[in-house]
């Protein structure tokens, strides 16, 4: 139990750093208008549609013994941890991306335009204006993205394996005691999780509203 | 000052103009007055004098934009102290204060933007724009925000803050309440200036039917010069012969003429008139009376249809009622001549 729920863990950890570094990266860049823009969102959260097997399925082609992956890199990703990674990280995306895409739709173009009239450079438009803006944003996203990588099964089970003490992690820890009839044991694993994914909902909601409570006399601009 | 860009996105502007103490920009929405306020800002790219390829924060320019983009995770002493990074923490701090006490907000200082008034707010936004000393101030349609009363102390506060200040202010606005308190006028029209100059003569003699709409000749109609006498021009209307003060022009040439809402006067039977007063009576009725703030709107309706601008006390000795048969006349200074411009443009 120990081993999978700290793969779990690890697993959601990871994924969250990466979904904050380029999904938040993407999100504020794809905050204004250009041509092709619905299209490249709809690629994005295209996970939220796709039945986590058919994600798996492609994965383990990409990333199998003599997959295109392989090719490039000389070993195959499918059954590693770097490949759960990638699974994991491309099922939470849009998760991650919608709530960075609306701290980052909610910042007033008004109020950065006005920060460099007051003297400040890029730098401390980030780190005076933006982030303290948009934490809390990004961290609900980030939150959402870590419970909802915990309770990942389909892409895991497809591109991990399920191996016990390599690739096993607890939702598939717990499938395996179902299987097996292990009740008792299962209820216990279960409870866990449902505590675990309860506090971290809570927490994402008690940010977003702690969140719009700062944002929430900004003003549009209409004038041009 | 004088004002020279020319700008292709998001639309196409090309403006000339004088800044001179506090200059109003004046036009209706969509004549390109936020996009010259944020051409001279540098936040769009323009080109031109002054401060052409500057960027935005080594321009020396403080800039309110409309809903005056206080920041709203920070108190008003912090959005204050801003821009003084460069000082010390405890000048900073000094100085913001300092500045937040001049416009009476010292005992906010540790409030919210939430937490202020839209006044309080531009305010606020204005401590901080002039924090660090600029050349010129833009400020982008500062009534927008405001209730009555504050709107009506904007003007003359911002008049007396150039003058203090020693600081030029240009401020875009439709508010032609506003432009009247300003030391110099630019009237913008289709994206670009149609005409400028102090507000005496703006107000006064509009150089087109549209600029004279927007600073408020409600009263526009047609006529047709026939004739010049004793120093005024006599135009022929629906209403009869009307005497205007103006230069000599050809008989037969087609004019409009417009009066504002505020310089119809009202006929009293008790006093005579005079001399100048009494070629241009019209008799008709009182269609409407409407209060509106100190004021009392009333609709004449007889040869012309007029709209009539009552002070309130005025109102209190005529006592007109809907229906009434009254007598107007038209002061011939206060009626302005539109010769340039037929009166089908009007519509």
């Amino acid at each position: 139990m120990r081993e999978a729920l700290t793969l779990s863990f690890l697993l959601a950890l990871s994924s969250t750093a990466v979904l904050l570094v380029v999904g938040g990266a993407l999100a504020y860049s794809l905050r204004k208008p250009f041509p092709g823009k619905r299209i490249v969102e709809s690629i994005l959260l295209l996970p939220i549609a796709l039945p986590p097997t058919v994600l798996g399925f492609y994965l383990l082609i990409l990333l199998g013994p003599a997959g295109p992956i392989q090719k490039v890199i000389g070993v195959p990703l499918a059954f590693t941890f770097p490949g759960m990674l990638l699974g994991a990280t491309l099922f939470s995306f849009p998760f991650a991306f919608t709530a960075f895409r609306e701290a980052f739709l909610s910042l007033d173009e008004d109020l950065l335009e006005t920060a460099r009239t007051l003297g400040a450079g890029r730098l401390r438009i980030w780190r005076e204006i933006i982030l303290p803006l948009v934490w809390p944003g990004l961290l609900s996203g980030a939150l959402l993205a870590f419970a909802h990588t915990l309770g990942e099964f389909g892409v895991v089970l497809m591109v991990g394996g399920n191996i016990p003490g390599k690739t096993q992690v607890a939702s598939t820890y717990i499938y395996d005691l179902v299987e097996n009839l292990e009740f008792k044991e299962a209820n216990k694993a279960s409870a866990l999780m449902l505590v675990l994914a309860f506090s971290l909902i809570f927490l994402t909601r008690t940010l977003e509203e702690r969140w719009r409570s700062v944002t929430a006399s900004r003003n549009p601009s209409a004038s041009r | 000052m004088e004002v020279r860009y020319r700008i292709t996105k998001p639309i196409r502007l090309e403006v000339n103009f004088r800044i001179s103490g506090l200059t109003a920009l004046l036009g209706r929405s969509g004549e390109g007055k936020t996009t010259t306020l944020k051409a001279l800002a540098g936040l769009i790219p323009a080109r031109g004098s002054p401060y052409g390829g500057l960027r935005p924060e080594a321009r020396p320019i403080g800039y309110l934009p409309q809903h005056h983009a206080l920041f709203p995770h920070m108190t008003a002493l912090a959005n204050v102290a801003f821009p003084l990074q460069n000082l010390p923490p405890k000048t900073r701090k000094a100085r913001a204060l300092a500045l937040l006490e001049r416009f009476g907000l010292g005992a906010l200082a540790g409030a919210r933007p939430s937490e202020l008034s839209g006044g309080q707010r531009q305010r606020v936004a204005l401590a901080r724009a002039l924090a660090r000393n600029p050349e010129l101030l833009l400020l982008d349609e500062p009534t927008a925000s405001l209730d009555r009363e504050a709107r009506e102390d904007i003007g003359d506060f911002l008049a007396s803050l150039a003058e203090e200040e020693k600081t030029r202010i240009l401020v875009a606005t439709h508010d032609p309440e506003l432009a009247q308190s300003a030391h110099w006028v630019v009237v913008l029209e289709k994206n670009r200036v149609v005409q400028e100059g102090p507000p005496s003569e703006v107000f006064t003699r509009p150089a087109s039917l549209n600029v004279a709409r927007l600073v408020g000749f409600s009263n526009l109609f047609p006529g047709q010069v026939s004739g010049f006498q004793d120093g005024y021009l006599l135009v022929e209307t629906v209403a009869g012969t009307l005497w205007v003060k103006s230069e000599p022009l050809a008989p037969g040439t087609p004019v409009t003429l417009g009066v504002r809402p505020e310089e119809v006067l009202i006929v009293r039977k008790d006093r005579p008139l005079r001399v100048a007063l009494r070629h241009n009576v019209i008799a008709g009725t009182i269609r409407r009376l409407r209060l509106q703030g100190p004021y009392v709107k009333a609709e004449f309706s007889g040869p012309l249809e007029l709209k009539i601008l009552l002070p309130r006390h005025v109102q209190d000795r005529l006592k007109l009622s809907p229906g009434q048969a009254v007598e107007v006349t038209l002061k011939p200074a206060y009626l302005q001549l539109f010769s340039s411009e037929s009166f089908s443009s009007l519509s």
